[in-house]
């Protein structure tokens, strides 16, 4: 009964999806992947990941703080980068548009300060990840955010 | 008599050959070999994109299903060993007098697919046509529209949310991509029983609502070569060592058609380091001394080597001309040597140690030259890419999924 309460919780209004949001996001994610959602918790965060039976992943870092630092991906497309990056889509969508040189690359990075985005891959195998680095806890590489 | 009777059925044999074929040849000789062969050139591109590097462009005969009248040939269409199936510009198409219509499923609606690529991704219908390169043809081809006039559905909102639409010339610096991966079809199995369809092929209303939705096999965009009647196992690029190590201002090779099927594409005896692929068409690669095993793939649809990597910690150009999305290598002290290690993966299982040199593009190359050597870049890359320097100077096979060349079974990479 809690769990179908939480579920209506969830369905009811706009969750704050993806990089930057919450827990109620990172399942309203996994609905939206009609994925499976599990959690693997360790101190300083906590590890959200969605599989689908398509062979998409996808992984929330969640913070002490409630707040998703870091998502990363992989499978066979891209999964839907505007849901995943949240509000910082438009961050990332504006500084792909500043680049020159925007086609054939397998891959494609956006740093700056306050967001990092790196995607690549090719048919039938992409991955990449996006975080936040102001956010990221302290002691934490951005290496093991895969 | 004798001689002059000799004479005599020597010419009438020739009169009638000539009648026949016109080749002179006799019944019991080979029929000539397909001509498998195709001009394949690296320049700066397409006139309405011109800038390019790295490029490798061919030139590719459309028509019409079943017509032999409307036809064009698309010339500067990209070389893409990194994925699978032709996708032309549907302007560039028009350009040519080529109309070609939108497939439709079960339901009647049109089928259309969406294909990321690095910074973007592409949207336009899949349609039939026939595709000839050199002597080689398949007809009815599985193939994409590059939707760069809207003259389809507007994609759905997931599709262009990963980055730019790449469906104009602009897009890649191409008016098309030539495909020639390691499968038979694009997306392959993933997408013809999933539960929940990935977001790669879908069905439109003639309203424009488009819904992600399952494609057969037979319906998915199709690598041609893998359709061609005969030499159909494979490729063979075949590009010289360039001239210059600042840039050569165009580069002319071959794009062989067959593995081992026809005089011209036979398998060396020795020294071939065959790297059979995963299922997602990938072997294994570790750089420099790095513990990480990372997914690699020869890709001539990429500029450069292209690779993360913190050991060493390379920077990233800064100035020059030539910064582009994934960001080119800048080493200090160039150039820089490394190596990589490849290993296949499955039976065919090689492993080859590659060193190569990553030069300082900012400070020596030729900003008006079209090809170069030891150009690298690709931070945050999940895999290795041997991208276009790579290809310089080598004979790179790609082996088709499940076509047998001599002893080897693709899909496969072979250098």
């Amino acid at each position: 009964m809690l769990a179908l309460v939480a579920m209506n919780a969830l369905w009811a209004g706009p969750a704050c999806a993806g990089l930057g949001g919450d827990a109620a996001g990172v399942a309203a994610d996994g609905a939206e992947l009609h994925g499976a959602l599990s959690s693997t918790s360790l101190p300083e965060y906590e590890i959200d990941e969605i599989t689908t039976d398509t062979g998409m992943r996808v992984r929330e870092y969640l913070g002490r703080d409630g707040v998703v630092f870091a998502v990363s991906w992989s499978g066979p497309v891209l999964p839907d980068l505007q849901r995943l990056l949240g509000t910082h889509y438009v961050e990332y969508t504006t500084a792909l548009a500043t680049l020159t040189r925007p086609g054939l690359h397998r891959s494609v990075r956006i740093a700056s300060s306050e967001l990092v985005v790196e995607s690549g891959g090719h048919l039938r195998a992409y991955a990449g990840r996006a975080y936040l680095p102001t956010r990221v806890p302290a002691g934490i590489a951005t290496a093991d955010l895969r | 008599m004798h001689p002059i009777a000799h004479i005599g059925a020597l010419l009438t044999a020739a009169v009638l050959s000539a009648c026949i074929g016109g080749k002179g040849t006799t019944a019991s000789a080979p029929p000539p070999p397909t001509l498998n062969t195709l001009t394949l050139t690296v320049d700066s591109g397409p006139t309405a994109a011109t800038g390019q590097i790295n490029h490798g462009y061919v030139t590719v005969k459309v028509c019409a299903p079943g017509s032999q009248t409307q036809c064009a040939n698309v010339d500067h269409v990209l070389l893409d060993t990194g994925s699978v199936g032709l996708r032309l510009v549907r302007s560039v198409l028009a350009a040519g007098g080529v109309t070609l219509n939108a497939q439709t499923d079960s339901q009647g609606l049109a089928i259309e697919e969406c294909v990321s690529f690095g910074g973007g991704q592409t949207w336009g219908p899949v349609a039939l046509a026939d595709v000839t390169l050199a002597g080689e043809s398949a007809a009815k081809l599985p193939i994409q529209i590059l939707d760069d006039t809207g003259a389809g559905a507007a994609p759905p909102a997931a599709c262009g949310a990963n980055g730019t639409l790449l469906n104009g010339v602009s897009g890649f610096g191409a008016n098309g991509l030539l495909g020639l991966g390691v499968f038979t079809q694009d997306c392959g199995s993933a997408c013809v029983n999933a539960s929940t369809p990935l977001p790669l092929y879908y069905g439109c209303t003639a309203a424009g609502i488009c819904t992600a939705e399952n494609a057969a096999l037979a319906v998915q965009v199709a690598n041609p070569v893998a359709m061609f009647a005969a030499d159909n196992t494979g490729v063979i690029i075949n590009l010289p060592k360039l001239q210059n190590a600042n840039g050569d201002a165009s580069v002319q090779g071959e794009l062989i058609f067959g593995i081992e099927t026809q005089t011209d594409n036979a398998l060396p005896t020795t020294g071939l380091t065959v790297l059979g692929t995963d299922a997602n068409g990938d072997f294994t690669a570790t750089f420099n001394g790095s513990a990480t095993v990372l997914p690699a793939l020869m890709d001539s649809g990429t500029d450069s080597y292209a690779f993360d990597t913190t050991d060493p910690a390379i920077p990233v150009c800064t100035m020059g001309n030539l910064i582009f999305s994934g960001g080119y290598y800048c080493p200090p002290v160039a150039p820089l040597s490394v190596y990589a290690i490849n290993a296949g993966v499955g039976v065919n299982n090689a492993s080859n140690r590659v060193d190569f040199a990553i030069a300082d593009p900012s400070a020596t190359f030729v900003t008006t030259a079209s090809a170069f050597i030891d150009l690298a870049g690709g931070p945050g890359s999940t895999n290795f890419t041997w991208g276009m320097p790579f290809f310089y100077g080598r004979k790179i096979y790609v082996g088709i999924d499940q076509r047998m060349a001599g002893a080897y079974t693709g899909p496969y990479y072979a250098y």
